[in-house]
């Protein structure tokens, strides 16, 4: 048999089928959430089933997480995304201490203890220190947003963005490339705006290491770097970051029946 | 001009009217709404929606008293003695926010110049003054004890009413010592002779002792309260302890308070003693909550949460008693005192030792600090309140939000961050 877990964030949905006696992911899915929470959740679900060549009664128990959790009919239960975070982290990395999770709509820090979360932060209720600031960002400058860690990591100087709020900072960088500002240098300049955003949260939960960074950013490697420099400490990066929360939704899924 | 009138000339813009005709159906004594719905569920909510009705009431229409504009931490003790009619702006806001018109008196002080992060307590009321809502004060008298925005805002008021030569600041000083007894009892005398001698109200001996010995009585009733709730695990669902602002400041002198407070314990001495009679009347998985300041006052969904999942504030700390009994032979000093004794006036550690102390005395499982945008009194000590709790290995959460302006907090980060910490409790 098999649990589900769904993280249906504000961007995307993420489904994960887990095989309940060897802790295999069976499949995984990762979807545009769009305009309904619910039907990206179960379109996202019905493709992975497909993915993993299963039927829905193969599923003994699902499990939902994210900002759209309460409005799935068919989850067992809705559990939040610091626990659902903190558990499928924990089952990449056994030891760890602190998970940094950068989503599209919030970032949180979570601390862990003996493998459960013993307290956690989130960021306040604007878009800065998220993965929406970026993409934000992205388009104001018409540069692909996977362009932006080879330019971080091959980009010595940096422009210091001094905007927090997301309209104000997209104001800024027009404002800067108008100047005739590098705009590798802006990119640079931004990406260590969501870093020391994030390096202030993980300093009023307290830094412990091992750390690991899941959600969407951390696919963004220059983040990561800017993370890890500010923090001076190596940051690990789960295979595929994004699913990190439905991983640990199908978990704790487990744990109901 | 009485509010009927004001009513009848039409000259207010539709806010004012809409907010005077929501007084009128409280003064008159119709269905009455705040945090309880239209109905009351028993006796005590019965009593403290009256009683502050009354108070209302007599602020916006009884002629004979003069009304005096209070903020919250003064010992309304002289008030009471003196027979002024207190009014405190502070926990109007609050009604404000319940009866859904914060949002009209929040924009009214945007355009009046009032920035953006003042306390929204004081934005809302000051909206309402400039907006004329309010009854006149004849008086204003406001503290520096914790709240930096009511010594300003407080003066404004009296700017507003053009009386500011009845406006009174109480300075607070910041250590307890004979010194600042002596200094803090000068003022307090001062100002209700002052008070007397403007207003002709006399202030007899006799009339402050009884108001004294009120005080200690409504205190006595409290202490039990709390006493009581130590091991309480089943509550009356229309109990909220963050509910009893008004009688716990602006009452305090007053025979209301007493009933209000005797009754609140015969209610909950009833659920006691049932919990203890039945032997599964315990409700031994709950988790027990140490609530730290005040909470939203419009409709907000926080605590159906918390009882969802089967957590309850057990205690608050605004309704720990912090003062020793007044001596009703030396009323001023025993006010003095009284203030003095306050865990928000001093340092950070005097507040610190009653949330630990409360900690221990309620066993509590978390504690959850709401951090009113812009209250810099109480956010200032979150992480060193939360880290005397963490070495208790008590879970704190620290809940941004706001108490009178809805707009200023998203009910669903709010719902998430209560439900990972519940998650944190149980897990």
């Amino acid at each position: 048999m098999y649990t589900c877990g769904i993280d249906v964030g504000s961007v995307s949905t993420k489904v994960v089928i887990l095989g309940k006696k060897d802790n295999k992911i069976a499949s995984y899915v990762i979807a545009s959430t769009g305009s309904n929470g619910k039907n990206a959740a179960i379109k996202a679900l019905d493709d992975s089933l497909k993915k993993a060549g299963l039927t829905d009664n193969e599923i003994e128990a699902t499990v939902t997480t994210g900002y759209g959790r309460i409005n799935i009919p068919f989850a067992d239960q809705n559990i939040t995304e610091i626990s659902c975070h903190a558990r499928g982290a924990i089952s990449l990395f056994p030891d760890l201490k602190t998970v940094i999770d950068i989503g599209g709509q919030d970032s949180k820090v979570i601390k862990l203890k003996d493998g459960k979360p013993i307290d956690f932060l989130m960021n306040d209720k604007c878009a800065a220190g998220t993965g929406r600031f970026l993409e934000v960002m992205a388009r104001a400058m018409e540069i692909n947003i996977e362009q932006f860690a080879p330019i971080f990591i091959k980009t010595n100087d940096k422009v210091d963005i001094t905007s927090t709020c997301t309209v104000f900072a997209e104001s800024e960088i027009v404002s800067l490339i108008g100047q005739g500002i590098d705009k590798n240098k802006i990119i640079k300049g931004l990406i260590y705006s969501i870093a020391d955003k994030i390096t202030s949260m993980v300093g009023r939960v307290g830094l412990d290491e091992p750390v690991c960074m899941t959600g969407g950013v951390a696919k963004n490697l220059g983040v990561v770097k800017a993370l890890e420099e500010n923090l001076g400490i190596k940051i690990n990066i789960p295979d595929e970051p994004q699913i990190t929360g439905a991983l640990g939704a199908a978990y704790l899924a487990q744990n109901l029946h | 001009m009485g509010i009927k009138d004001k009513l009848k000339t039409g000259v207010q813009r539709n806010l004012n009217q809409k907010y005077i005709r929501r007084l009128l159906d409280i003064i008159a004594k119709k269905p009455v709404l705040f945090a309880y719905g239209s109905t009351f569920s028993s006796l005590s909510d019965k009593y403290l929606n009256i009683f502050t009705i009354k108070s209302l009431r007599n602020a916006y229409t009884d002629n004979n008293h003069p009304v005096g504009y209070g903020s919250l931490f003064l010992p309304y003790e002289m008030f009471h003695a003196l027979g002024i009619t207190p009014f405190l702006p502070e926990v109007m806001a609050g009604f404000t926010a319940g009866l859904g018109l914060a949002t009209q008196t929040l924009k009214e002080a945007s355009s009046n110049w009032y920035s953006q992060d003042l306390c929204t307590f004081h934005r809302s009321a000051s909206g309402a003054v400039e907006l004329d809502v309010f009854p006149k004060p004849d008086f204003v008298i406001t503290t520096n004890l914790a709240c930096d925005a009511a010594q300003k805002s407080f003066y404004i008021h009296s700017v507003k009413y053009n009386i500011e030569k009845n406006f009174y600041l109480i300075d607070v000083p910041y250590e307890y010592s004979k010194e600042s007894i002596l200094y803090l009892t000068g003022q307090i005398k001062n100002i209700c002779m002052d008070i007397s001698s403007k207003s002709g109200m006399k202030l007899a001996t006799s009339k402050f002792k009884e108001v004294i010995s009120l005080s200690n009585e409504f205190r006595k009733w409290a202490i039990k309260v709390n006493n009581l709730r130590k091991t309480l695990t089943n509550y009356p669902p229309y109990y909220n302890g963050l509910n009893f602002i008004l009688p716990f400041h602006g009452l305090a002198g007053t025979r209301e308070a007493v009933i209000l407070y005797n009754q609140m314990y015969k209610e909950l001495k009833k659920y006691l003693d049932k919990e203890e009679k039945e032997k599964s009347g315990k409700n031994k998985s709950l988790k027990r909550i140490l609530w730290l300041h005040l909470k939203p006052y419009y409709k907000n969904e926080i605590f159906n949460i918390l009882e969802r999942e089967n957590c309850r504030v057990v205690f608050e700390e605004i309704n720990y008693i912090y003062w020793p009994e007044l001596d009703p032979e030396r009323p001023f000093e025993s006010l003095a005192k009284k203030m003095l004794s306050h865990f928000l006036a001093g340092r950070i550690d005097n507040r610190i030792n009653v949330i630990l102390k409360a900690a221990r005395d309620y066993k509590i499982d978390g504690a959850i600090l709401f951090s009113h945008w812009g209250c810099r009194q109480s956010n200032g000590g979150a992480r060193i309140i939360k880290d005397s709790l963490n070495k208790l290995n008590i879970p704190t959460l620290v809940l941004d939000g706001d108490c009178v302006d809805q707009n200023n907090s998203s009910q669903g980060q709010v719902k998430t961050r209560l439900q990972g910490f519940v998650e944190i409790l149980n897990s």
